[in-house]
């Protein structure tokens, strides 16, 4: 069971780095928001230290950006008749929906490790202890946006309404975070968003990546709270999407 | 009509190792496979032939636990494929008829870790990868990305994989579609070869003649029905008269020899398309021309020559369904 599930991450996170293109452009367009937006923006913001806050938002971001890429896979195999040969080895169902959600978390954490790298170079000391929780809870995040990009895939069942659904996410979910502005920010502007944006995984892991790269701002007094947030996340995804996946590939949803 | 597939091809009733009861699978209001009841005996190559849209890749799918069944369930090894999909995906592998990789793989990619998640060791992996890319002739090509190949290559990596998985049942569909003819004939000697390392194989196809050079059994569908499965002699000996001799001779035969020649139980007709020649429709060629050889030769009626003919899967196929497997292939089009 451990070695299949093994194999079905490894196809996914192989797969990833085939799209080396894509790899490079996204590379690219991470250091361009830190050494042009980051810099320019954090001039005429008025938030101390908010260059180094943007620069923890947007590897969060870009994590995010890189985990939901395994749902356009899934329209991508489809196309290519790959599903079918999926669903024809001697794997599980399990083994293969967990496989590809882990897989799709796993590449993007990999992924994004040294641009995560390039951030603390920017932002400078880190605490090891509380660095490392984030970490963990990044990767918990990660796999949870994969399994949610996996479960929507699978839901929707077109590629074009996928595209527009994942784009009005994206708008919605990031920008109702705190991944480039602090709560106080968003709150003040307008409760409802802060109500929002409280709730967000996020916004979570937004926080929880300053709160471990040391940068002052929001001051979290309980990191657990964001931690079982992102937790609820990545086991609602992870475990309910892979059910329902795995009934959609029963039922030939996929087709 | 509903017909069973039960008898090998030496006549003896053995265990299958697929059967179907009643498989059948609908889209809509639509049959895509109608009520299937087919046996597979070990270590055959079967044919599955008919043309496009007849329900040949479906009826795969289901065997493949891919697509569940509408109605009726399928027996793989002795695993019924509603209640242990997992076993049965552990016996099979499949050649699919559109090679299915995604294009930024390689060949080596493809293959590697296709033995890999069958179950192959670190070692003999290393080894095999090798031997059956070099037997595809896909090695050189092996680091090139998919959308760099040809159809016909990719369809060669397709096949690679199940040569390289040597499962208990393989199951090829066309394998042979968009190939040259000698790329046919590698890949039918690969069939082959897989059989004969024990292997039993479903060949799906719409080829007549492939179906006919490779199959032990073949098993024609039309519409989403099975309408008839044997061995192919059989098959054509199942058309009644479906065999012909011509027979030229060096002057016009009389009418009692004619007459004689009717009388026998092979034989269905005699026609005299001109005074000096006979046609005769009959049946089991091969067993009555040297009785009528015999019987002409004790006549003295002087043969300058003599032409046989049987019939072929067309025919078969005609025979069944009323319709040459192109026009069938237009009807589902």
């Amino acid at each position: 069971m451990v070695n299949r599930l093994l194999l079905v991450i490894e196809r996914d996170v192989r797969l990833f780095f085939q799209y080396k293109f894509l790899i490079i452009l996204r590379s690219i367009w991470f250091v361009s928001q830190i050494a042009l937006f980051g810099l320019i923006a954090s001039r005429m913001i008025n938030i101390p230290d908010y260059f180094r806050y943007y620069v923890a938002g947007l590897s969060v971001m870009t994590l995010y950006s890189a985990a939901i890429f395994i749902g356009f896979d899934i329209y991508e195999e489809a196309e290519h008749g790959v599903f079918e040969y999926l669903l024809s080895l001697p794997v599980s169902r399990r083994e293969l929906v967990l496989g590809r959600s882990i897989g799709g978390g796993l590449r993007a954490f990999i992924y994004v490790g040294p641009l995560i790298a390039v951030s603390l170079y920017v932002i400078g000391t880190v605490d090891p202890i509380n660095f490392l929780i984030s970490m963990i809870a990044l990767f918990l995040f990660a796999f949870g946006v994969s399994g949610m990009s996996i479960t929507l895939a699978v839901v929707i069942k077109s590629s074009d309404r996928f595209d527009i659904f994942m784009g009005v996410l994206d708008a919605l979910i990031v920008r109702l975070s705190t991944a480039m502005y602090p709560l106080a920010v968003i709150q003040a502007s307008n409760p409802a968003y802060g109500s929002l944006a409280s709730f967000n995984p996020i916004t979570f892991a937004a926080d929880l990546f300053r709160w471990g790269a040391a940068i002052p701002l929001p001051v979290l007094d309980n990191p657990l709270m964001p931690f079982l947030g992102i937790v609820v996340f990545f086991s609602l995804f992870t475990f309910v999407g892979v059910v329902i996946y795995e009934r959609r590939i029963e039922g030939g949803g996929w087709q | 009509m509903e017909s069973h597939c039960i008898f090998s091809s030496t006549g003896a009733k053995l265990a299958p190792i697929i059967r179907t009861e009643n498989l059948t699978k609908k889209f809509g209001q639509q049959f895509a496979v109608d009520h299937l009841n087919l046996e597979v005996e070990e270590g055959e190559i079967l044919g599955l032939l008919g043309p496009n849209g007849a329900g040949k890749t479906t009826a795969i799918l289901m065997l493949a636990t891919v697509i569940k069944p509408t109605e009726g369930t399928a027996y793989v090894g002795k695993y019924d494929i509603r209640k242990q999909p997992e076993k049965v995906r552990g016996l099979l592998g499949i050649a699919f008829q559109e090679p299915k990789m995604l294009w930024v793989s390689t060949p080596w990619d493809v293959v590697n870790w296709h033995a890999k998640v069958c179950g192959l060791s670190t070692s003999e992996r290393k080894k095999r990868v090798k031997q059956v890319l070099d037997a595809v002739e896909m090695w050189d090509a092996r680091r090139k990305n998919v959308h760099a190949l040809s159809g016909g290559m990719r369809k060669r990596v397709e096949m690679a994989k199940v040569l390289i998985q040597r499962p208990k049942i393989a199951i090829v569909d066309e394998p042979t579609a968009q190939i040259d003819i000698v790329g046919k004939h590698k890949i039918w000697n690969m069939l082959r070869e897989l059989r004969d390392e024990g292997s039993t194989i479903i060949l799906a196809t719409n080829e007549l003649y492939e179906a006919e050079i490779l199959s032990q059994r073949v098993a024609i569908m039309h519409k989403g029905k099975l309408l008839v499965c044997d061995t192919p002699k059989k098959l054509k000996d199942s058309i009644v008269g479906g065999d012909i001799i011509d027979i030229q001779f060096g002057k016009t035969p009389d009418a009692k020899t004619v007459q004689e020649l009717r009388g026998f139980d092979e034989v269905v007709s005699v026609l005299q398309p001109k005074p000096s020649d006979l046609r005769v429709h009959l049946n089991r060629v091969e067993e009555v021309v040297p009785k009528i050889m015999n019987f002409l030769m004790k006549r003295d009626v002087p043969i300058t020559s003599i032409h046989m003919s049987e019939p072929s899967l067309d025919d078969v196929f005609a025979h069944y369904t009323g319709l040459t497997i192109e026009e069938a292939q237009e009807s589902e089009e």
